[in-house]
């Protein structure tokens, strides 16, 4: 008894000493813990933006511009990531927005998904809160589809277009000469599909690249947005309908037209590229197989490769790789740019505002959070960056387009992409805006997958049309319903 | 300050000093009993784990029972009871593919992630528990060879999934050609459906066979080798041993490598979405993820609580089958 008496007592002792100790480095530890946090919250003190990934890149470099073409130096910027990825960003945003936050005071929005945070009130109205002459600018002078897609269904700016982006067809100018053709002629009067693929087939069975014309047909959002969104619309047709009236909404009240006939013919043509003419629903009067069956798989940087290291004859994408592949150390002015062909002529499609040349509407635009506590300081620099001097370093810098047209008509001396202004400008002026309304996020993967399949041939032309028509219905039904 | 000083000021001011009210709560805390003092001091763990895990979790329960709410500044719509759960069930909602459609097992979200968890855990069963019953031999080396079956295990996921992606890209990948002559895929098997979701099971077999084969091995090396002497003495062959020994004694170990695995590959979403893309091949994960993105907060939690409750139904069978094992299924 005696022995375990003591055992007891020595283990109580224990046991104190044990409890005491672990209170006080618990309590120290808290305490620890509390002033890190004191210490280690953010920094208020700066006008917060988020930032595309070419200006994170340039950060100084920016911010830099920002203070010559005159805003206050006692503003400080601090430039944050929303994102790596467009998709990411916009989901950051609708936590960011949703939940009220005042930071990030600006923020910086795809112009294909500007529209839904407008819709749902979650972008500050612009009209009344930027002086007059600024309004004026960009509702006057700006690239007319950029302004569009920063503007609510009421008409009212909510955002300040940063650059518009359109896509081009690049091409080696070397190989096109050396089979006989001139392709610079075309920088302002744009080729037709059909000749495109004959002279093009010309081109690349007589060099000795391995690819043809590289474009992006993997199921991903880049095909729905933008790369059937171009086919569909040079050739005259739409997705739902009259792109003037339609492009925005009203959803659910306006006609799905994605199976009728300049649709069909614009993915006819698009197999006929991939499958040559022997394979059925391609275009017997079209060059063939001048696109590998890769272009499945390929996406924005798979389809570019290749085109950057000089094998193959041409490539759609953006501007920013126009930058990249018409610098010196890679194809430097053996590089051409001309604006995208097209399925039938201007005017003569189905719809307003279809055929022709057209490029798809990319870019990016500046809005204000509507929680902000510095809305001074926000509209200060988007008055910034309506300024010529602005404009024309950012385009410098990291290759972003002038919104204002004007701007870009007297960048000529700017190192590469000066080079390609006539193209560059003809292009701006022949854009189509996706169809950015609220739903839109919830149809382009249908549009991806139902294309995709076509293209490859897992279903017939007509028939992936018509049940991407039903798709479309449904979503656009369920969504007024809502 | 002297002891006197101290004295006047307490009673000038009349209050405790706050060091006597840490003696009395530390002496409060030592009158406690031990079960007191430990759930005491599990207090902030509870506390931690409802506002980190709970909470969240009823938050978005009541979410999926909420209506989408995609043009409004409010992203929750109003209440619908469990509506959203019957238009997924009853295929009325309209996700962005077929919830459920076995005329499209390879494009419908069920199908694909049954189909690859199905197929990714019976390989890796079969391999994880062939490496281990290798491993669990002695022989020269042994050290050697389990760090290179479990290398693949420790490269993170998205490098797992450029290192397919990579493989199956046909202009770089090397693994294209073959294959395609063999007609085991098209000469571009990361836009088909069918393909990608054969690359993808093959990724997960390559970094999660490891993973079961540990857990198994650790089964296999706790059985009692007297056993196999035993065994041996009477004449057994290595079948029977297998059978009468081996396999019943490292089933509950197995059991668990099953659940493990099992859960992981029901939710898989990133192996997917780095090689073949979310696009090609469609699991429920990816669903949830698109219906998030595109606003639709109502469906995309009512989709993840079916899958937490596909999961929650697994998680029960496994524990009653570990039970039984346990008392010898009685």
């Amino acid at each position: 008894m005696l022995g375990r008496s003591s055992n007891e007592t020595v283990g109580a002792n224990r046991r104190t000493i044990r409890r005491r100790g672990f209170i006080k480095i618990t309590g120290a530890a808290s305490i620890t813990a509390g002033v890190a946090g004191c210490f280690g919250g953010a920094d208020d003190s700066a006008l917060q933006l988020t930032a595309t990934n070419e200006w994170q890149n340039n950060s100084d470099e920016i911010q830099q511009a920002l203070y010559d073409a005159g805003l206050s130096e006692d503003i400080e910027i601090e430039l944050i990531s929303g994102g790596s990825k467009t998709d990411e960003m916009q989901n950051q945003y609708s936590q960011w927005l949703s939940s009220n936050q005042a930071k990030p005071d600006l923020l910086v929005f795809d112009s294909g998904w500007t529209l839904p945070f407008i819709v749902r009130g979650q972008i500050l109205n612009l009209e009344g809160e930027l002086p007059e002459d600024t309004l004026e600018t960009i509702h006057d002078d700006y690239f007319e589809q950029s302004v569009n897609s920063t503007t609510g269904p009421d008409g009212k700016l909510h955002g300040v277009p940063l650059y518009p982006d359109f896509p081009t067809i690049q091409y080696r100018k070397d190989l096109v000469e050396e089979a006989g053709y001139d392709w610079g002629r075309h920088r302002t009067d744009p080729l037709s599909w059909e000749r495109f693929s004959h002279e093009l087939a010309d081109v690349y069975e007589q060099s000795d690249v391995t690819y043809g014309y590289n474009w992006q047909a993997a199921s991903e959002i880049q095909l729905a947005c933008c790369v059937f969104n171009e086919f569909v619309s040079s050739w005259g047709g739409a997705y739902f309908g009259n792109p003037e009236e339609n492009l925005y909404g009203p959803i659910g009240d306006r006609p799905v037209t994605v199976a009728e006939e300049p649709v069909f013919e614009a993915l006819r043509m698009a197999r006929t590229f991939i499958h040559g003419t022997d394979e059925p629903d391609t275009l017997d009067e079209f060059a063939g197989e001048i696109t590998s069956d890769e272009a499945f798989q390929w996406g924005l940087s798979p389809s570019m490769q290749p085109f950057t290291d000089g094998n193959a004859v041409a490539l759609r994408n953006w501007p920013y790789s126009i930058n990249i592949n018409g610098a010196d150390d890679v194809l430097g002015e053996d590089m051409g740019v001309m604006p995208m062909p097209y399925g039938v002529p201007e005017g003569e499609g189905e719809y307003p505002g279809t055929g022709g040349s057209i490029g798809a509407l990319g870019g990016w635009n500046y809005c204000v959070n509507p929680n902000t506590n510095r809305l001074d300081e926000c509209l200060e620099v988007l008055q910034v960056l309506t300024t010529e001097e602005f404009q024309r370093e950012n385009f410098e810098l990291v290759g972003h387009i002038p919104p204002n047209p004007d701007v870009l008509e007297n960048a000529d001396d700017v190192p590469v992409m000066g080079r390609y202004l006539d193209a560059l400008s003809f292009a701006g002026e022949h854009t189509m805006a996706r169809p950015a309304t609220a739903v839109w996020s919830q149809q382009s993967d249908p549009v991806a997958q139902e294309v995709n399949a076509a293209l490859m041939g897992d279903v017939g032309v007509e028939e992936a049309m018509s049940k991407l028509d039903s798709r479309l219905t449904e979503l656009e039904t369920s969504f007024s319903d809502s | 300050m002297s002891t006197e000083e101290r004295s006047s000021t307490v009673t000038q001011t009349g209050t405790t000093p706050r060091y006597r009210v840490d003696l009395a709560t530390l002496d409060w805390l030592e009158r406690r009993s031990d079960t007191q003092f430990v759930y005491m001091m599990l207090l902030p763990v509870f506390a931690l784990l409802g506002t980190m895990a709970i909470w969240p979790l009823i938050y978005t329960a009541n979410i999926s029972l909420h209506a989408d709410s995609i043009a409004t500044a409010d992203p929750i719509g109003e209440f619908v009871g469990h509506r959203n759960y019957v238009d997924i069930l009853t295929g009325e909602a309209n996700l962005q593919r077929p919830f459920f459609s076995l005329s499209n097992p390879f494009t419908s979200a069920a199908p694909v992630t049954l189909i690859y968890t199905v197929s990714a855990v019976l390989v890796e069963t079969v391999l994880g528990l062939s490496m281990a019953l290798i491993l669990n031999r002695e022989f020269r080396g042994r050290r050697w060879v389990r760090v290179a079956m479990i290398l693949p295990w420790t490269v993170p996921i998205v490098i797992q999934g450029m290192i397919f992606y990579l493989m199956f890209q046909p202009s770089i990948g090397f693994a294209v050609g073959p294959l395609n002559d063999l007609g085991v895929v098209s000469s571009t098997p990361l836009a088909t459906s069918r393909d990608g979701l054969l690359i993808a099971i093959i990724a997960d077999v390559w970094k999660q066979s490891a993973f079961m084969a540990l857990l198994i091995l650790a089964g296999l090396q706790s059985i009692d080798r007297s056993l196999y002497s035993v065994a041996r003495v009477a004449g057994a062959s290595r079948i029977q041993q297998f059978k009468t020994i081996t396999f019943p004694l490292v089933l509950p170990a197995l059991l668990v490598a099953l659940l493990f695995r099992t859960i992981g590959a029901l939710k898989v979403y990133g192996l997917v979405e780095s090689t073949a893309g979310c696009n090609t091949v469609p699991t429920l994960s990816c669903l949830v993820i698109n219906l998030w993105s595109a606003n639709r907060y109502g469906s995309a939690a009512a989709v993840a609580f079916i899958i937490a409750a596909v999961i929650g139904i697994l998680l029960v069978g496994y524990l009653v089958q570990l039970r039984k094992q346990e008392t010898g299924g009685t």
